[in-house]
């Protein structure tokens, strides 16, 4: 259903006025400290058995305080096949880790390994997150196939690699299309306009090219520091006292700047998914800012610092709400018409690999 | 009897009907526009608390009831879900929420400080020799030809060197099959270094750099230490161990913000070495004694080391983050091992 917007204003027309719904995050950073500090300290009196319960109360919590239209999210998922799954993925990341550290010279068979595995993950993952998922009563339901997304990232993957990365935004594309149109609430799917491509590749090229100026700066700032050394150094004096502080200065700048390119991508791609996302009578709007994502992040990174991890729960909390206060679903006429699917029960096991590993195509 | 505010979902469309719902002993029954049904409370199921968010009461045939009356759900499942009940009730608490904090700062602290060394030694205990030759085999494999090339040395200084070996090793027992391989890595200085499963490594600079054949012998002793107490492994297993508990407990946060821990970690990694450290020191004194040499020429080859290492660094050697401990208590513990 991609609709031009002419189009889309018709068809709102002729479904009555549209209503807007700002989407809301009620959690309290108290409650959920409370929460997560329970979930830890219960899960290392258990020796790890209840961190399955702690992440479904932690699930059920986030789920339960994001609201459309007064009513709640809700998160389904069973511990127990939690903790099966949770129990395959240590096994698998324990080899893994294993390898990685003393045979690195078999890394490159790891890589394969991911590759072929990684879609599976995936898949899986998203599948079981999205039946897990419901709000009024309906769940949501993932149909993308591991033939499908395995074909994207080899096809996209080759490209990324024979255009020495110059691809990758459209092998993130590619994903994040597959993993949105292949979701549906109840029986209706998800749809995703054509017009997200444009605004969703735009801000990886702006990153490449400014990087690219700053990369050169940065080559020319440590040279010079490097050779004034290098020449001070020969001359007998020694390397001179300010050369350490120089570099890590240049470090600094180098890992701020990745910072701000990651915000700004995060920003700008959200936004471009979530405007051109629709679902039955429902779209949405999603204003994030690059600013504020990166005041948010940097501010988050010290208060985890400063506390030794004791803000997580607050950094958590305050992510989501200003997610949630820069989201809006529109809905022309009410939200009541979707229909529930047929109930598939969809396996854990992906899932949990997917956490364990950091795979994640997030919308 | 009790009656609360609910919305009910009939399990087939999104559409939600406020309703009023009177629970009984036995049987609930819910009353909207258009509605009116008896549900046995037997059939009913609810999901257990978590902090103030509305619960759902799933009815047969997969309908559903969302309420925010938390009070109501007490008094009709008084003994749903004992377990999370109970959960429930210590998050709802300050109190409790301390005290699972001071829980989980004492394990954190224990764990950094002892258990995952301890744990490391132990899981390294269940590792057979030969998995751990191979894997110092693979080790090699990475630096050989990069960053090391055969030893630049006479032959005849070369079978010196491996008798000197010979001899540390001789009789240990204890399952590797300990080899020396010199080698000239230019880019590492004065070095020796101790692969899993029994391969020591030594560069010909640090063999330039000694004065005396016990000399060399002091630092092959420490890295026989290192083979024997099979620190390689276990510092992979401490890292491991470390990183799978940073993770646990700040991985809550947005990727960016976990970030924030890979510097603790580092910082508490180059603490383990220091310890794994003093572990071969203390085998290499005991080591030269019994062979009949002097734990004093550690002492001296330390020295040499450092002097070695202030000149071609051009500073001061004392680096904050020093992997190895200051080489002035190295020495100091040298000169009064028994």
């Amino acid at each position: 259903m991609a609709l031009p917007s002419t189009d889309r204003e018709a068809a709102a027309s002729v479904a009555g006025p549209e209503k807007h719904h700002r989407v809301e995050f009620t959690a309290g950073a108290g409650e959920y400290f409370r929460i997560w500090i329970v979930n830890l300290a219960l899960t290392i009196v258990t020796l790890g058995i209840y961190s399955a319960w702690a992440k479904v109360r932690k699930r059920r919590y986030f789920h339960g305080h994001t609201r459309i239209d007064g009513e709640s999210f809700e998160y389904r998922g069973n511990p127990v096949a939690i903790l099966k799954g949770r129990l395959i993925a240590v096994a698998l990341f324990a080899l893994f880790y294993a390898i990685g550290h003393y045979a690195p010279l078999y890394i490159w068979a790891i890589y394969l390994v991911l590759l072929f595995v990684g879609p599976w993950l995936v898949v899986r993952s998203l599948a079981f997150n999205a039946y897990n998922t419901a709000y009024r009563n309906v769940r949501f339901a993932f149909s993308g196939t591991y033939r499908t997304c395995l074909g994207l990232v080899l096809g996209y993957g080759l490209l990324t690699l024979v255009t020495l990365g110059l691809g990758f935004p459209f092998l993130r594309r590619r994903l994040v299309q597959f993993a949105a149109e292949s979701h549906s609430y109840g029986t209706t799917r998800f749809a995703l306009a054509e017009g997200f491509k444009k605004p969703f590749v735009r801000p990886y090229f702006v990153v490449i090219g400014v990087s690219l100026l700053l990369g050169i700066a940065l080559v020319v700032f440590f040279a010079g520091v490097g050779a004034v050394a290098g020449a001070k150094a020969k001359a007998g004096a020694g390397v001179p006292a300010w050369m350490p502080s120089a570099m890590i200065a240049g470090a600094v700048v180098f890992y701020a700047l990745i910072f701000l390119q990651i915000a700004y991508i995060k920003a700008r791609t959200v936004n471009a998914v979530w405007n051109h996302l629709s679902v039955g009578p429902v779209r949405f709007e999603s204003v994030l800012r690059a600013r504020d994502l990166i005041w948010l992040y940097f501010s988050n990174f010290v208060a985890v610092v400063l506390t030794i991890g004791l803000a997580t729960p607050w950094a958590a909390v305050r992510s989501m709400r200003y997610r949630a206060s820069k989201t809006t679903a529109i809905a022309s006429g009410t939200l009541d018409g979707f229909a529930q699917a047929e109930a598939q029960r969809v396996n854990v096991a992906g899932e949990e690999m997917a956490d364990f590993f950091d795979i994640d195509i997030a919308l | 009897m009790t009656e609360f505010d609910a919305v009910y979902y009939d399990g087939r469309t999104s559409a939600r009907k406020p309703v009023r719902v009177r629970g009984y002993t036995l049987v609930i029954q819910i009353v909207g526009e258009g509605l009116r049904l008896d549900v046995p409370l037997g059939q009913v199921r609810v999901d257990p608390p978590v902090g103030g968010t509305r619960r759902a009461l799933h009815l047969p045939d997969g309908a559903q009831l969302q309420t925010d009356d938390h009070a109501a759900m007490e008094t009709l499942f008084p003994r749903a879900h004992a377990l999370e009940g109970w959960v429930h009730g210590l998050e709802r608490r300050w109190p409790y929420a301390l005290a699972a904090l001071a829980v989980t700062a004492v394990f954190a602290w224990w764990s950094v400080v002892d258990g995952l060394p301890l744990a490391a030694k132990i899981v390294a205990g269940f590792v057979p020799v030969a998995w751990e030759a191979k894997l110092g085999e693979q080790t090699l494999g990475f630096f050989e030809g990069r960053l090391c090339r055969p030893s630049a040395l006479g032959a005849a200084r070369q079978q010196t060197l491996q008798q000197r070996f010979a001899r540390l090793t001789a009789g240990l027992a204890d399952g590797y099959s300990y080899r020396l391989l010199p080698r000239d890595c230019r880019g590492v200085g004065a070095n020796a270094f101790a692969l899993p499963g029994g391969t020591v490594v030594m560069t010909d600079a640090l063999v330039k750099l000694a004065q005396s054949g016990d000399q060399i012998s002091a630092v092959l002793a420490h890295e026989v230490g290192h083979v024997r107490h099979r620190h390689g492994l276990r510092m992979a297993l401490q890292a491991a161990g470390l990183a799978a508990l940073a993770a646990a407990l700040f991985g809550d946060a947005t990727s960016i913000t976990s970030l924030a821990t890979t510097l603790p970690v580092a910082l508490l990694q180059s603490g383990y070495t220091r310890e794994l450290e003093t572990e071969a020191d203390d085998y290499a004194f005991h080591r030269l004694r019994e062979i009949g040499l002097s734990p004093k020429a550690f002492a001296e080859i330390m020295l040499l080391l450092e002097k070695d290492h202030k000149k071609r660094s051009g500073g001061d050697s004392k680096d904050y983050f020093s992997t190895h401990p200051a080489t002035a208590k190295r020495i100091e513990r040298a000169l009064a091992a028994p």
